[in-house]
């Protein structure tokens, strides 16, 4: 068995531990200016690599982000498993009984909110194809990932901002968030159809790309949360505990997302309905989920989002007009969307817009979709640095435009 | 508690001829005397004179005779039928039969109560172990969750445990910290995160604070409780741990049906298994 020398070993360690400080550095840093955490590990990624300090100080650059062949190879395989826990956290966040018991206007507000943009993101990257740069010439695929990332919200991001407006109990509050779940689930369902459209190409058909994704999570968010529900107390009874949760979660989330690689789906959307199933269990208390959502949102979530600014040249890779036209479609589908959505739903214009800049946020759910359709080369790297911005912009402008639509009348909107 | 104020003026008792028939008409006479109701006894199914003929001397043997009583046989679809009559006749309270757990096809497509249980437009009362000598409800649980449905569900159960001289009732504030969960991990120092969920619970714990002074309590002792969790499981397990004879909940936002069984909530959790016997309050504007 081939291993990593002593220098790559060296390698490896302290990449690690400077792109965990990094992070945390320019994380606070910008949580001190109100800034989702992400912006600021995104911004260390992008400081400390080849978009800044990689340009002119190449060699410092490569000692914090490996370049080393062997050290670079087991830093990506630590970053892939980072991103297939950061969905799997992702998946447990997702409250499927919240989504069940959504009355009228929240319904309406996550249909609206996630068709409209999606309708618009597949009709421009369909027609307007050769606008965003070079990118697959699958142009259906293209065309459904713009409008999978232009449906997709940011969880987090959102929540925070209504807790800071004293939003969170409200009924816009509710319905912002209940929607952002709903389109988060089918966005992810969706990227999975994509990805599988890509991967599979060459083995399966579209029909049954859609027939494992769907498949695979009906029978996982059924016969698999029922059994994944029972054996928790036995486990509990068992095990060590909570450490005994923390590996087995983990280790389903693993097992789950090798057997959507090896049917041809990525590996994040089995360990994504994996986390649904685990996380809507009566016996996993928050505190439970807890545990695992600080190991992978501290440690691994860091490494993976300080690795885009290594990966990718911003500054290169930064063009205008393309910043410009997914920012634009971004904010028009999402905004429109959930307006029309909430105004079925019999909510006041103000309120409904509220609701769109609410959802509008996309945040980190979007950098990972992000940077796994660069991974699958269905993307350029153009289109890639234009969506990270677009994610960016929209977290930071939901709070502001939350705080200005709503504020005034925070107090005397109605409680749920 | 006076039995003039008439916390359910008309029940409706779904009548199976099953052998626990005889203790359901019991319990339909304890509720007749607590409450000072008028009872109609329903079923839905052929009329044989031998059925005819045992309900009617059930009746007697309990002394239910009177205007107070009516009878009503119907045939047809069970659920269907059963709804009607409580529509038709302005039933406020219909009580049922109901085993604890159902096999797992009943489960998901409903036995007869379950069914009557999601679609009833009033209160319900499913009763578990009905008793030839009904000895009423000791020990209550009920919900307390931050709903606009909970302050008639606190009325109703404390008239109910006032009625029955009830020696305990427990009002459950469940709380389902997941939507503060999604901040918790990213963006809030511990502290900050501990405050807000602090700042939310109190802001709960003061509107119950009022729905209970504006209560007429009476000499009755109320204990709070706050317990985190899923809602409906919580407070199932919590009854079933603490051997309570009578569980009390909102009734749903809005008809359940097949895919809340799949993927339960609320309510569901108490019905999948229940823990005691169940009462569901229906608020007289939720129709």
């Amino acid at each position: 068995m081939s291993v990593l020398s002593h220098s790559e070993n060296i390698s490896v360690i302290l990449s690690i531990g400077l792109m965990l400080i990094a992070a945390r550095l320019f994380g606070e840093f910008f949580r001190k200016l109100k800034m989702p955490l992400v912006v600021g590990e995104l911004i260390a990624g992008v400081v400390l690599g080849p978009s800044l300090l990689g340009y002119f100080y190449p060699n410092i650059s490569t000692i914090i982000f490996t370049q080393n062949d062997h050290a670079a190879i087991a830093l990506s395989g630590i970053i892939n498993i980072s991103i297939i826990m950061l969905l799997f956290v992702a998946g447990m966040e997702l409250n499927l009984s919240l989504i069940r018991q959504q009355g009228k206007a929240a319904f309406s507000t996550s249909v609206f909110g996630l068709i409209i943009p999606l309708a618009m993101g597949f009709a421009i990257g369909y027609f307007g194809y050769n606008l965003f740069g070079e990118n697959s010439t699958d142009k259906i695929a293209f065309a459904l990932f713009i409008g999978t990332s232009m449906a997709i919200s940011a969880l987090p991001v959102i929540a925070r901002t209504l807790l800071d407006l004293n939003l969170f109990r409200t009924k816009v509050g509710s319905i912002i968030i209940t929607a952002a779940m709903f389109n988060d689930l089918i966005g992810w369902i969706l990227f999975s159809v994509i990805i599988g459209m890509l991967k599979g190409s060459a083995h399966h058909s579209l029909l049954f790309t859609l027939f494992y994704t769907i498949g695979y999570a009906l029978i996982m968010l059924t016969v698999g949360r029922f059994f994944i529900d029972k054996s928790m107390p036995w486990a509990e009874k068992n095990f060590s505990w909570p450490g005994g949760f923390l590996s087995l979660s983990l280790g389903l989330a693993f097992l789950g997302a090798a057997f959507t690689e090896y049917i041809g789906l990525h590996a994040i959307f089995g360990a994504f309905i994996i986390g649904i199933a685990i996380g809507d269990s009566v016996h996993v208390t928050e505190k439970m989920k807890d545990n695992v959502s600080q190991f992978v949102t501290n440690i691994f979530a860091p490494l993976f989002f300080v690795s885009i600014g290594f990966k990718v040249n911003f500054v290169n890779h930064f063009d205008l007009q393309i910043t410009l036209l997914v920012l634009i479609l971004a904010i028009v589908g999402k905004i429109s969307g959930a307006y029309l959505g909430a105004k079925l739903g019999g909510l006041s214009n103000k309120e409904s817009l509220a609701i769109g800049f609410g959802l509008n946020a996309r945040g980190a759910m979007e950098i990972i979709l992000a940077i796994l359709a660069l991974q699958a080369k269905l993307i350029g790297e153009d289109l890639f640095v234009a969506i990270v911005i677009m994610a960016v912009v929209t977290s930071v402008l939901a709070g502001p435009m939350l705080n200005w639509l709503l504020k005034p009348k925070a107090n005397s909107i109605e409680t749920n | 508690m006076s039995n003039k104020e008439l916390t359910f003026q008309k029940i409706a008792i779904a009548i199976a001829f099953s052998p626990r028939c005889e203790a359901m008409v019991a319990e339909a006479k304890l509720l007749q005397q607590t409450f000072n109701s008028q009872l109609v006894f329903a079923h839905v199914g052929k009329k044989s004179l031998q059925e005819e003929q045992y309900l009617k001397h059930l009746i007697h043997r309990f002394n239910l005779e009177g205007n107070a009583t009516s009878i009503i046989w119907e045939e047809g679809d069970p659920v269907e039928k059963i709804l009607q009559i409580c529509q038709e006749h302005k039933i406020d309270l219909l009580v049922a039969g109901a085993l604890e757990k159902e096999g797992i096809i009943k489960h998901f497509f409903g036995g007869i109560s379950r069914q009557l249980s999601r679609k009833a437009k009033c209160s319900m009362l499913m009763l578990t172990e009905p008793k030839i000598h009904p000895t009423g409800f000791k020990h209550l649980v009920v919900e307390g969750t931050d709903h606009p449905k909970t302050e008639y569900t606190i009325a109703k159960a404390v008239e109910i445990a006032r009625a029955f001289r009830s020696i305990s009732i427990d009002i459950i504030q469940e709380s389902d910290e997941s939507k503060l969960a999604l901040i918790r991990s990213e963006e809030f120092k511990e502290k900050e995160a501990d405050d807000h969920k602090e700042a939310l619970h109190k802001e709960e714990d003061e509107k119950l604070e009022e729905i209970l002074r504006c209560t007429d309590c009476g000499e009755l002792i109320i204990n709070t409780e706050r317990i985190e969790g899923k809602p409906g499981y919580v407070i199932s397990k919590f009854s079933r741990d603490k051997e309570a004879d009578l569980l009390i909940l909102n009734s749903p936002d809005k008809p359940m049906n097949l895919l809340d069984r799949v993927f339960p909530h609320d309510i569901e959790y108490a019905l999948s298994d229940l823990p005691c016997n169940l009462l569901i309050i229906h608020t007289k504007d939720s129709d």
